[in-house]
C-alpha cells in the first residue's frame, strides 16, 4: 500500500503516453462531440455576419504562438472555413510576434481549400507591437494601424479594407488568444465600439474568461481542443482537433483512476494508522 | 560508463537508426521538407527526456529554443515595425513616403532612452520614457478597467432574482461574490456568520480552482496530443485514425 502512495511519477507518464497514443491509432474508439451553447454562440454570430451587407467582414487576431499551437490551430482551420465556405471577407492581424507564421499558415490552407484570393476575399496585415496601443489605434484609424498588408500592398489599395477606416466597420472580431489579448479587445475594442466579439482560447485561460460572458462583452468562448472539435462538428468538418478527442477522453479517464485510486489508499493507510495507534494504546 | 550515458547514447543511436530507415523507406522525403521533420521529431524528443530527469539533451533543445525565438521575434519586429515603419519612412527609401516624418523622431527618442537603462551614468534619461509610458498607460487604462472590469462585472451579479434557471445562477453567482470577498475581508474576525459565510466563500474557491486545473489538464494533454499526433502521422507516417 506504501508503493502505491509513493508511485514512480515516470510510470504515471507512461500510462498517459499510452492513453494518448492507443486511441490515435485505434479507429474503434469513438466519442460523441456535441457543441455547446457558448461554441453555437461563436457560430451563429459568423453566420449573423455573413447576413449582413457585402457579404460579411470579420476581423481574426491571431495572438498565439507554436506552444499554443495544438489548440489554437485547428480553431483558426474550422474558423477560418467557416467563413470562407459563407462568403465572408476576412481580415487578419497580429498582436504577438511569433503569430505570423501560424496565421498565414491557416490562412493559406483554408483559402486554399475554398478558393479565395488575397486582397479581395481575405488580408492578412502582419504584426503590430504594442497590444492595447494597436487597439486604440485602429478604433481611430485603421489605415493608420496598418498602413500596409503583410506584403506590402497598401491597405487602401486592397478591396477588402479599402472601406474600412475603424473597428467599427467589422461585422464581428475574433480573437485567438494564448495570452492576455481577449480583455484587452474587451477594454479597448468591443467596449467603445460595441462589435460582437468571440474569443478562442486555450483551455488554461477559458475559466478566467466565462465572467465576460455572462457579462455579455464576449458574444461567445472556444475553449481549448475539446472547443475546436465542438466547432469541427458545428461545420462538418471533422479535422485534428476531432481525433484528439480520443485520447483526450481516454487519458482524462486514465488521471481520473489515479486521483481515485490515490485518495482510495491515502484513507486506507491512514485507518489503518489510526487503527495500529488505537491498539498500541 | 553509467547507466545515463549509456541511456544517452542509446537514444542518440536509435533515433539516428529509425531515421534512416524513414528516409530508406520513403516515409520522410530527402530534401528540406524531411529535414525539417527530423529536427522537429529530434526535438521533441529531446525535450520529453525531461520526463525521465534532467539532461543533456533536454538542455540543448531549450537552448536552441530560446535562440530561435528571440531571433524569430527581432525579426518580427525588425522589419515591419523599426524599418518599415521608421527608418524606411525617414529615409525616404519608401515610394510615395509622406515627407512629414519629422516626428518619428519623438517616439524614436522616447524608444532609445529606454536603452539608457543598461548605462549606470546616463540611466536616469530612461525615466523620461518610463515616466511618459505609465502616465499614458494609466491614462488610457484607468478608466477603460474601472469600466470593463469593474461596474460592467457587477452589473450582471445585481440582477433581478427569479425562479428560473437563469435566476439560479445568478443567485449562486452572487452568493458566490459576497462569500468570496467576506473571506477576503480581514478586519474583522471569521467567527460566527461572518465565519459561516467566510468558509462558503472558501468552497466557491475551491471549486474554481478544481474547474481551472481541470482545464489546465486538458490544455497540457492536448499539447501532448499535437505532439505525439505529429510524431506518429508526419516523423514515423503512422496512419492516425480519423
Amino acid at each position: 500500500m506504501e508503493k502505491l502512495l509513493n508511485i514512480d511519477r515516470r510510470i504515471i507518464f507512461i500510462f498517459v503516453f499510452l492513453g494518448v497514443s492507443i486511441p490515435l491509432l485505434v479507429e474503434e474508439l469513438e466519442f460523441p462531440v456535441k457543441p455547446t451553447q457558448n461554441v453555437r454562440a461563436v457560430h451563429e454570430m459568423l453566420e449573423t455576419a455573413a447576413q449582413s451587407d457585402g457579404g460579411g467582414l470579420v476581423l481574426f487576431s491571431f495572438d498565439y504562438g507554436p506552444s499554443a499551437q495544438p489548440e489554437l490551430q485547428p480553431m483558426a482551420l474550422s474558423l477560418l472555413r467557416h467563413c470562407f465556405s459563407r462568403g465572408i471577407k476576412v481580415v487578419a492581424i497580429c498582436l504577438m510576434p511569433d503569430a505570423p507564421g501560424l496565421a498565414e499558415q491557416a490562412l493559406t490552407t483554408a483559402a486554399g481549400e475554398y478558393d479565395r484570393e488575397v486582397g479581395s476575399d481575405y488580408v492578412f496585415m502582419g504584426y503590430k507591437p504594442g497590444f492595447a496601443s494597436v487597439l486604440i489605434n485602429m478604433g481611430q484609424d485603421f489605415k493608420s494601424a496598418f498602413p500596409k498588408d503583410r506584403w506590402g500592398t497598401p491597405t487602401e489599395e486592397l478591396p477588402v479594407t479599402r472601406h474600412v477606416d475603424s473597428l467599427k466597420d467589422f461585422d464581428a472580431v475574433i480573437d485567438l488568444a494564448a495570452g492576455a489579448t481577449p480583455e484587452m479587445w474587451i477594454a479597448y475594442g468591443q467596449e467603445k465600439f460595441k462589435f460582437p466579439l468571440g474569443v478562442g482560447c486555450t483551455a488554461v485561460m477559458a475559466p478566467d474568461l466565462f465572467p465576460f460572458l455572462q457579462s455579455g462583452q464576449m458574444t461567445g468562448l472556444i475553449g481549448g481542443l475539446a472547443g475546436a472539435a465542438e466547432y469541427e462538428a458545428l461545420i462538418k468538418t471533422p479535422g485534428t482537433a476531432t481525433i484528439g478527442m480520443r485520447p483526450q477522453s481516454v487519458t482524462h479517464l486514465v488521471l481520473i483512476l489515479f486521483i481515485l485510486l490515490g485518495n482510495v489508499m491515502y484513507f486506507l493507510t491512514r485507518r489503518r494508522a489510526a487503527g495500529s495507534t488505537g491498539a498500541t494504546a | 560508463m553509467n547507466r545515463d550515458t549509456f541511456l544517452f547514447l542509446g537514444f542518440v543511436g536509435l533515433f539516428a537508426v529509425v531515421n534512416i530507415v524513414l528516409l530508406s523507406t520513403g516515409t520522410v522525403t530527402a530534401d528540406w521538407t524531411g529535414l525539417g521533420i527530423i529536427v522537429a521529431a529530434g526535438l521533441t524528443l529531446c525535450l520529453y527526456t525531461f520526463l525521465y530527469k534532467d539532461n543533456l539533451l533536454f538542455k540543448f533543445a531549450e537552448h536552441v529554443y530560446v535562440g530561435v525565438a528571440a531571433a524569430y521575434i527581432f525579426g518580427q519586429v525588425w522589419y515591419p515595425t523599426l524599418y518599415g515603419e521608421i527608418i524606411e519612412p525617414m529615409t525616404g527609401s519608401e515610394q510615395g513616403a509622406s515627407q512629414d516624418t519629422w516626428w518619428l523622431l519623438i517616439p524614436t527618442l522616447l524608444g532609445c532612452l529606454m536603452l539608457t537603462r543598461f548605462s549606470a551614468r546616463i540611466g536616469w534619461l530612461s525615466r523620461i520614457a518610463f515616466a511618459f509610458v505609465v502616465g499614458l498607460g494609466a491614462g488610457f487604462a484607468i478608466p477603460r478597467t474601472i469600466s470593463s472590469y469593474i461596474i460592467n462585472q457587477i452589473e450582471p451579479t445585481l440582477g433581478a432574482l427569479s425562479l428560473t434557471v437563469d435566476g439560479l445562477n445568478l443567485f449562486i453567482i452572487l452568493v458566490g461574490v459576497v462569500t468570496v470577498l467576506i473571506y477576503f475581508f480581514f478586519s474583522v474576525e471569521h467567527t460566527g456568520v461572518v465565519g459561516r459565510a467566510s468558509k462558503v466563500g472558501i468552497w466557491f474557491l475551491m471549486i474554481s480552482f478544481g474547474a481551472s486545473f481541470g482545464y489546465t489538464i486538458m490544455a497540457r494533454l492536448s499539447l501532448l496530443i499535437g505532439r505525439v499526433t505529429f510524431l506518429f502521422r508526419d516523423w514515423l507516417g503512422l496512419n492516425i485514425a480519423q
